[in-house]
């Protein structure tokens, strides 16, 4: 009998599993107690002496031509030894992921305050410090320009003079006919949203070791998210081949999308100091350089217009959108794109019409950030859709349950969802379980008796693509290989930053197809050693980043499955492979262990390492027309909760939230929950507190912890268990879909909704800080 | 660990005698007690001083006493001991309510009450509920001591009325009877975080009349204030709902609020008129007075 290798054969057969070992289980992941203790290392961890100390010079300026750059009494200082600029890079200076719009030292323009200029480096901190402050910058001044609306108007003043526009890049989507949309509609509403940037504050900031002539390669230990891609850039940087570079991301404190944009240009430039220099180079950033110089959450303004029929069906959207880019398109249009066509939220809308416009101006970049352009649109949307009620006369939930997309069903880019749509069926479980028509009438009434305090219950529901948007190209892989003691260890290029995917989910699917015991696997993650796994964003670690784990441990199990049937005398669809014992079904008698078995695998010729290959089948998607194909999947997600707003000083608080997902097969529910409570929190400080303070020469004014306020524990509500509904992706993992990013999602347009029902008055604008709230209330 | 403090000379005392004649012989110095205000600021270069006399082991200014009429607490306590001392929550209560909404446990057990103070901040949060339980602040030198209300211990920003070679050595309240005190806190979040106002108030009743009204504010002037406005109407007056709401609309007079990172002049205008009222009725509350205002 031929063996199974076929990746399509080997994810559908296990997709079809029942019975599971672990997966489905809250598996203690396998950092835990290294972490507890204190004993796992992060990239600041190999910094050590006779390292060189690297500091960046940043520009004084938002927006100048640079005129020259003398850092000869830099040099001067006697530990320092060297000064890079963008002259010395051996390369490209060009680190653009979208665009080639951005160098990774500025060249001949500063676009940003605090953009970064040259490198310092020198053999100890104080020297490092000293230097920076004797290079001098001469700047010619240009006007600055900082709303995104005007710089879309505006051709006199250019960030980029090279693109003869501020307008960096533009999306489209079309489908129907909006006119006849609006014109069977019985209730429009219409307005602009806006939303601000948010930092993503990782406890840990950006930072490298780059290590010269370590196995005959430059090796860079970075804190980004893909190594593959800090290989590319550090190549690129440095003009020399890939293979040449080798990237290892150790433990992350945190990185939110962050790193993803950031990683790849700090690793860059400690490897860029290394490889000049010949001697290994250290560049973390403070926490403010982190705060100044780092891409940021979107900030945007959308216009919005959205019509429903007096049955409540929804008939037709018109929405503009507006990112707020900066200095540099970064992943903007990346951004963009997936803002624009998940613009209708999870609904059925036969006439959409979306423009999206991404714009640049003299700020720090747009990046990434948990949720990708999605919960600034979502938040629009959702306004949208309570508004829309409110019209209706109709309950917000009942009027959404009307509307939510079933399998079957089209998106706003025409694309068709034949399986894997459980948002529904999540909403309604989820209104039941929380009482929410209960709730919503006891707190109205509540707020007919209150004067001060007023009460308001609010729903998010919010979608999101799994995979790169369009048909960009997306795969998986991982390598394993089985040692002769019967030890597993995978190779993955998903790397861990506190989500936990290679220490739990990852562990747990091999320990499930293989059978081998979980204290035998290790994973040995975020290396370029790899094959190239993707990055570790998108909600995609384990969803798209296990399915080569899976791939390949199921080939590995074909092979063994075969060489037990021959050992045991069985057919192999008989062997049974659990927690590291083999044996036949219904047969318990006829056994052997797990090493056992590994041991005969290498004595009979079977090979027991394998990859796991697998390139997502994808449709496309036609730019002029604005329709095709735009996810494999889309994960689900819905956030209702519970406010309280003080009418006298403004302030809100959260007083409980209640998540409901549908993401496919929940590998792990405590790693789900973990998910769900960070997103919950984190979402909630950018609605409440985060804000940027920009000076008018686009200088932040508040760069440090002490004026970019976060959450605190008793900031933080109770987030009750959430309602899962398990709709299972056919390529994902056991059927898993995206999961890290889900909940944060709709919480700005559940909390902007839970005020707007105890106030009565629309918000339309974030964050809704206590000063913010109060006035809104004022001006009514 | 990535930052750099300018170099110094760090001299460390262990009695008030030795941090005396330091201050008193050298030029250029900072005195360094929890260091949570002062190291943030050599970092970011607001001082860069030649020598740094560090006080905090100087353990004979770390005390609370209680004198019965009142209480002596030394410059040198961790503002955690004030929130945890019984005497404070027996007889200075609004003291320690004040403190226990500072920045977090873990600073609490660094930062001393005195550095507080010292640092003249116009936030200091320990300012309003001293301001309104008339406390007085024994400063010390090598030529003696003397002692000053703290409502005339600031002059501004960072300046503080004490000398160059002059110590804060106490901090003395006189023990209230028959008052209510309260101290409330508007931040940017529940916890960890510098007010954009803070006020305090404290009230004595007789026969229904307000008999002593004292009013304190933070973050709303080049110094924490006291609102004499609203005590001077409020004196005297029969005690209702009514008179402390529209009491408390003076306090605009007595304060000069700024725009900044953390709120808008305007908001802050109007939060201290809002937190004026809501500490007035704790305070009263505090003494058996509940007048409503709530719902
Ligand atoms: C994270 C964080 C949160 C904070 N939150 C708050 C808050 O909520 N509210 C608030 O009011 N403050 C807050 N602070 C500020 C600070 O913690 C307090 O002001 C604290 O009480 C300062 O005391 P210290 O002992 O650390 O002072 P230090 O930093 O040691 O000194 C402060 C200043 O006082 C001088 N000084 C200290 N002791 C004496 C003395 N005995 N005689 C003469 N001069 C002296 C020093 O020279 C220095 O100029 C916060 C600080 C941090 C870092």
């Amino acid at each position: 009998m031929a063996l199974v290798e076929d990746p399509y054969a080997l994810l559908e057969k296990w997709l079809k599993a029942r019975e599971f070992i672990v997966v489905g289980k809250g598996i203690e992941r396998a950092d835990a107690f290294d972490k507890a203790i204190g004993k796992a290392r992060f990239v600041e961890d190999y910094f050590d002496k006779g390292v060189l100390f690297v500091k960046q010079v940043l520009s004084e300026e938002p927006h100048a031509i640079l005129e020259g750059i003398d850092y000869s009494e830099a040099l001067k200082i006697p530990k320092v030894v060297g000064v890079f600029t963008a002259q010395d890079i051996p390369g490209e200076n060009q680190v653009g992921y979208a665009l080639p719009d951005q160098p990774l030292l500025a060249e001949g323009k500063v676009r940003f305050h605090a953009e970064p200029i040259a490198l310092v480096a020198a053999e100890d901190i104080d020297a490092a410090f000293e230097a920076v402050e004797r290079v001098k910058v001469k700047y010619k001044p240009l006007p600055v320009i900082l709303d995104p609306l005007e710089a879309m108007n505006r051709t006199d003043v250019l960030v980029h003079e090279e693109n003869g526009s501020n307008i960096a890049f533009r999306t489209k989507v079309r489908k129907g006919n909006v006119e006849e949309g609006f014109a069977k509609s019985d209730v429009i509403v219409e307005n602009e949203y806006r939303t601000h940037h948010q930092d993503h504050l990782y406890l840990e900031t950006e930072g490298a070791l780059a290590i010269p002539d370590f196995e005959g390669r430059i090796t860079v230990i970075t804190a980004a998210q893909y190594p593959h891609l800090a290989q590319s850039i550090v190549a690129r940087v440095l003009g020399i081949p890939m293979s040449k570079v080798k990237i290892v991301i150790p433990y992350l404190g945190g990185g939110f999308g962050g790193k993803d944009d950031e990683g790849p240009l700090v690793a860059a430039k400690a490897a860029l100091v290394a490889y000049k220099t010949g001697k290994p180079a250290f560049l973390m950033y403070t926490r403010e350089e982190s705060l100044r110089i780092h891409p940021k959450r979107e900030a945007t303004i959308i216009h919005y217009k959205s019509g429903a029929t007096k049955d409540g069906k929804l008939m037709a959207i018109e929405v503009k959108i507006i990112h707020d880019t900066g200095a540099y398109t970064n992943r903007g249009p990346f951004i963009l794109w997936r803002a624009s066509v998940h613009a209708s939220g999870p609904y059925y809308v036969p006439h959409a019409k979306v423009d999206g416009y991404c714009v640049y101006t003299n700020k720090f970049p747009q990046g990434s950030f948990r949720g990708f352009g999605n919960p600034s649109v979502q938040f629009a949307a959702e306004a949208q859709m309570d508004e829309l009620a409110k019209k209706l006369g109709m309950d917000p939930v009942d009027f959404r349950l009307k509307n939510l997309l079933r399998p079957g069903q089209t998106t706003i880019t025409n694309q068709l969802l034949d399986h894997s749509v459980g948002i529904a069926e999540a909403v309604e479980k989820l209104a039941k379980k929380m009482g929410w028509w209960e709730k919503r009438k006891a707190f109205t009434e509540y707020n007919k008796r209150s004067k001060r305090y007023k009460r308001g219950i609010g729903i998010g529901v919010a979608w999101h693509g799994i995979s790169t948007s369009r048909g960009v190209p997306d795969w998986s892989n991982a390598y394993i290989k089985i040692d002769k003691d019967g030890s597993v260890t995978v190779y993955t290029g998903i790397m861990e930053m506190g989500q936990g995917s290679p220490n739990s989910s990852h562990r747990q699917i091999v320990a499930e197809v293989l059978g081998a015991p979980l204290d035998v696997i290790k994973i040995v993650f975020g290396t370029t050693d790899a094959p190239d796994t993707g990055a570790t964003h998108a909600s995609r670690g384990t969803s798209i980043g296990a399915i080569g784990v899976l791939v390949a441990a199921a080939k590995i199990r074909e092979r063994l499955n075969k060489l037990a049937a021959e050992l045991l005398n069985a057919r192999p669809d008989d062997i049974v492979i659990a927690n590291g014992k083999v044996y036949v079904r219904g047969n318990e008698s006829k056994s052997m262990t797990w090493q056992e078995l590994i041991k005969q695998a290498y004595a009979r010729g079977v090979d027991v390492s394998a990859t796991g290959y697998f390139f997502l089948p994808k449709g496309k998607f036609d730019d002029a027309k604005g329709q095709g194909y735009a996810y494999p999947a889309y994960s689900y997600v819905a956030v209702a909760v519970e406010v309280e707003v003080d009418t006298y000083t403004g302030r809100v608080r959260v007083l409980k939230a209640y998540p409901a997902l549908a993401a496919g097969r929940i590998i792990n529910p405590v790693q789900v929950e973990g998910q769900m409570e960070g997103a919950i929190a984190q979402g909630l400080g950018y609605v409440l507190m985060e804000q940027f303070v920009f000076d008018e020469k686009g200088r932040v004014l508040n760069a440090d912890m002490t004026d970019y306020v976060v959450p605190t524990a008793l900031d933080v509500p109770v987030v009750e268990k959430p309602v899962y509904v398990e709709d299972l992706f056919k390529y994902g993992p056991f059927g898993a879909k995206g999961v890290g990013e889900m909940a944060l999602i709709p919480v700005p347009a559940a909390i902007s909704n839970a005020v707007s029902h105890a106030l009565g008055i629309r918000v339309t604008r974030l964050p809704l800080t206590p000063e913010n709230v109060y006035f809104m209330i004022k001006k009514k | 660990m990535f930052y750099k403090l300018p170099r110094f000379n760090y001299y460390r005392v262990t009695s008030l005698n030795e941090a005396l004649k330091l201050v008193n012989e050298l030029e250029d110095f900072k005195v360094v007690a929890g260091g949570t205000d002062l190291v943030m600021d050599l970092k970011i270069k607001r001082y860069i001083p030649k020598n740094i006399i560090d006080i905090s082991r100087v353990k004979e200014l770390d005390y609370i006493v209680d004198e019965g009429d009142k209480i002596r607490i030394g410059a040198l306590t961790r503002l955690q001991e004030i929130v945890d001392s019984p005497i404070i929550r027996e007889k200075a209560y609004v003291l320690a309510e004040a403190v226990n909404q500072m920045a977090s446990w873990q600073i609490r057990n660094m930062a001393t009450i005195g550095g507080n103070l010292c640092n003249a901040s116009p936030a200091a949060d320990t300012a309003p509920p001293l301001y309104v339980l008339n406390a007085e602040l024994k400063l010390v030198s090598v030529e003696g001591e003397r002692i000053v209300p703290v409502t005339k211990f600031f002059h501004g920003p960072r300046k503080t009325e004490l000398k160059k070679n002059e110590l804060l050595a106490e901090i003395i309240i006189p023990v209230e009877k028959d008052a209510g005190a309260s101290a409330i806190k508007l931040g940017r979040r529940n916890a960890f975080t510098l007010s954009i106002v803070a006020v305090a108030t404290l009230v004595k009743v007789s026969d229904n009349k307000f008999a002593d009204v004292r009013v304190a504010l933070n973050s709303v002037a080049p110094t924490p204030v006291r609102a004499p406005s609203v005590e001077k109407a409020l004196i005297g007056k029969e005690v209702s709902l009514e008179a402390v709401e529209e009491a408390s609309k003076l306090v605009v007079n007595d304060i000069k609020p700024i725009s900044d990172v953390r709120a808008s002049a305007d908001y802050r205008r109007e939060m201290s008129i809002v937190l004026t009222r809501d500490s007035l009725l704790r305070s009263l509350e505090r003494i058996g007075l509940k007048l409503g205002g709530e719902e």
